[in-house]
């Protein structure tokens, strides 16, 4: 159990979270790779059934970033 | 029936003679049981006799299912007194309220209050699907062709002649928008109503204002106008009439004196209390009727003591209104 | 438009008991505006009837599709050659939809998703109030424009009762008096003696009472041999 880790659905705002993200990324930090990062034009454009789906398609918990 | 000879009269009941002869007038208002035991309305009926010129039964009062007030008006009828059934809109469509009309009427009773009705969400069958098929004006337009024109609502001819009722409607000089209450009593008096009985009064300047407007209109000369009273039996129910109940006003005068009657008196007596509030509570009417009997237009006062008929007694001997008139 | 309201996942999950394939049909017209039936709602009822069955163990598979208009044949009919792969057809439009899909595919079991409630429309986001009654008598010109029939708890025709009391109606303080509204319309435009004339016993057979009502156009009628219904 000690090794478990949730899987998590990232909604990240292309212009504020996934940019983060990327400068991240380009600063060699790291994040779990449970955590899976969908870019979305604007956290607006995020739905109640996108987070159903995720739910729905096994993950853990939803992040909405932006 | 046509052999029946109306002496000018409409429907020659015992509160339209009273008030034809120019006496003021003292309805009183008996609220029937929720079972069918007839010892109840008698009972009811003892406490009420001699102190008023007719009775008044409600039809399933705040929307809760009592005894059919044609029923307990025959039940007063065979105690020797005049009932004036209330007839509301909510329950029965127009087929419905005119053949117990033909009813009543057969069964002797001469008086008809025509009400819109409280909504059924306030009673035992909040379910409950309302009827509304005819509103009050319409209803008592409907009682009036009845009995002037011998004719049903359709238009149709009611053989042998129509059912004659004294004619009676509500007014509410409480309710909103204020201006327009007396356009909308004016509205009862053009479609047939005899006598109007009011709303409970618990703000004598507001009615006074109201009966101005009735007057400079002059529909007092068209209609008998019976203001309603009744004793208020405690600060609670004063102030729940004052907040609860939709369309009525309590000044805060009234509530200020019940208050006052119990300052002196130990919280823990309860019975003490009790006294003490009905008695400034009867005082209160007995007041409240002198200051309306002042009033121009006022024809009589409709008492609603509600399941408190004892109160009627010393209330209408304190105001001065025994004995009641007999006229033949 | 038509208001509707989605009804509670237990009842809709009631209906759905027993049955394996449930084709999600939505609306695209009237319940897709009040967000009651339109393709997100079927979107994410069908997410949650997924998840919901699969957790108590009897998953049902649930597919989607949204109609542009449930009420006319037309946007049903390509629906036909679908239906047969379900055991279930949840209609989530108004109850009109429902029986036009049930007229039209006589052999499918179609259950309702949503309470269809009233005619109305949305004062501000998020809130629909009710306006018309489809009395089939339309008395608005008598009383300014505000429906007495569809908006005071007593159908009244000659004025306010008793129980109107600071503009709201005795039944529900969240209910504006309609006869209060019809008195300040009729004031503000100068028409207050209007209010005075005694509206007559209204003609209840123009509306539900005289049972179903049904208009013919013969005007729009097709020749009998082109009739499709």
């Amino acid at each position: 159990m000690t090794d478990w880790q949730p899987q998590i659905i990232a909604f990240c705002c292309r212009h504020c979270a996934y940019a983060a993200a990327d400068l991240a990324g380009g600063l060699r930090l790291t994040y779990p790779p449970t955590v899976k990062i969908v870019e979305v034009p604007c956290t607006g454009r995020v739905d109640m059934s996108h987070i159903l789906r995720s739910f729905e398609d096994g993950a853990d918990g939803v992040l909405v970033a932006g | 029936m046509s052999e029946v000879v109306h002496n000018g009269y409409k429907s020659g009941s015992n509160l339209e003679r009273v008030l034809v002869a120019g006496h003021f007038a003292v309805t009183g208002e008996l609220g029937p049981p929720k079972n069918h035991d007839a010892n109840v309305i008698r009972r009811k009926a003892e406490l009420l006799k001699g102190c008023v010129d007719a009775v008044n039964i409600t039809d399933n009062q705040t929307a809760i299912v009592r005894m059919s007030s044609i029923a307990a008006g025959v039940i007063l009828i065979q105690e020797g007194m005049d009932p004036v059934i209330q007839m509301t809109c909510r329950d029965r469509n127009r087929l419905g309220m005119q053949s117990d009309l033909l009813g009543a009427a057969a069964l002797g009773i001469k008086n008809v209050l025509c009400l819109t009705g409280d909504h059924q969400s306030f009673g035992n069958h909040p379910t409950a699907k309302n009827v509304h098929d005819l509103d009050s004006i319409q209803l008592v337009r409907m009682v009036k062709d009845m009995r002037d024109d011998d004719r049903f609502q359709c238009g149709e001819e009611i053989p042998g002649g129509g059912p004659r009722f004294f004619i009676g409607a509500a007014a509410n000089p409480f309710g909103d928008p204020f201006e327009f209450r007396p356009y909308r009593l004016a509205k009862k008096v053009a479609a047939g109503a005899d006598f109007i009985q009011t709303q409970l009064i618990y703000d004598i300047p507001r009615f006074r204002e109201f009966m101005k407007r009735v007057v400079d209109m002059g529909l007092h000369e068209k209609v008998f106008i019976l203001a309603g009273v009744g004793p208020l039996k405690s600060v609670g129910m004063a102030k729940y009439m004052r907040d609860q109940v939709p369309g009525m006003i309590v000044a805060d005068e009234y509530i200020e004196r019940m208050e006052a009657a119990v300052k002196h008196i130990d919280k823990t007596d309860k019975k003490a209390r009790a006294e003490a509030w009905q008695q400034e509570g009867i005082r209160i009417c007995i007041e409240q009727i002198q200051q309306i009997r002042e009033i121009e237009g006022v024809a009589g006062i409709h008492m609603m003591a509600i399941e408190w008929e004892e109160a009627i007694r010393p209330i209408v001997e304190g105001a001065g209104l025994l004995p009641r008139p007999a006229i033949q | 438009m038509i208001v509707g309201e989605q009804k509670p996942l237990a009842e809709i999950k009631q209906m759905l008991a027993g049955f394996h394939k449930v084709l999600l049909v939505g609306c695209g017209t009237c319940v897709t505006v009040c967000m009651a039936g339109g393709e997100k709602e079927v979107g994410i009822l069908a997410s949650a009837l997924r998840m919901s069955t699969r957790l108590d163990g009897n998953a049902i598979e649930c597919d989607e599709v949204t109609v542009q208009r449930q009420c006319e044949w037309e946007y049903i009919d390509p629906l036909g050659s679908r239906l047969a792969n379900y055991d279930v057809v949840l209609s989530l439009a108004c109850g009109i939809g429902v029986q036009t899909l049930v007229q039209r595919f006589p052999n499918v079991w179609v259950v309702p998703g949503l309470n269809t409630t009233f005619l109305g429309m949305p004062p501000e986001q998020g809130v629909w109030e009710e306006r018309c009654q489809a009395c089939g008598d339309c008395i608005l010109d008598k009383t300014g424009g505000i429906c007495p029939i569809a908006r005071c708890s007593k159908q009244l025709l000659n004025g306010p009762c008793g129980g109107s009391q600071k503009g709201v109606c005795e039944v529900n303080p969240q209910t504006p008096c309609a006869w209060q509204l019809i008195y300040d319309r009729m004031s503000a435009m100068g028409r207050l003696e209007q209010l005075l004339e005694i509206q007559p016993p209204k003609n209840w057979s123009a509306a539900r009472h005289g049972g179903p009502r049904r208009i013919i156009r013969d005007d729009l009628r097709l020749p009998e041999d082109y009739r499709t219904a």
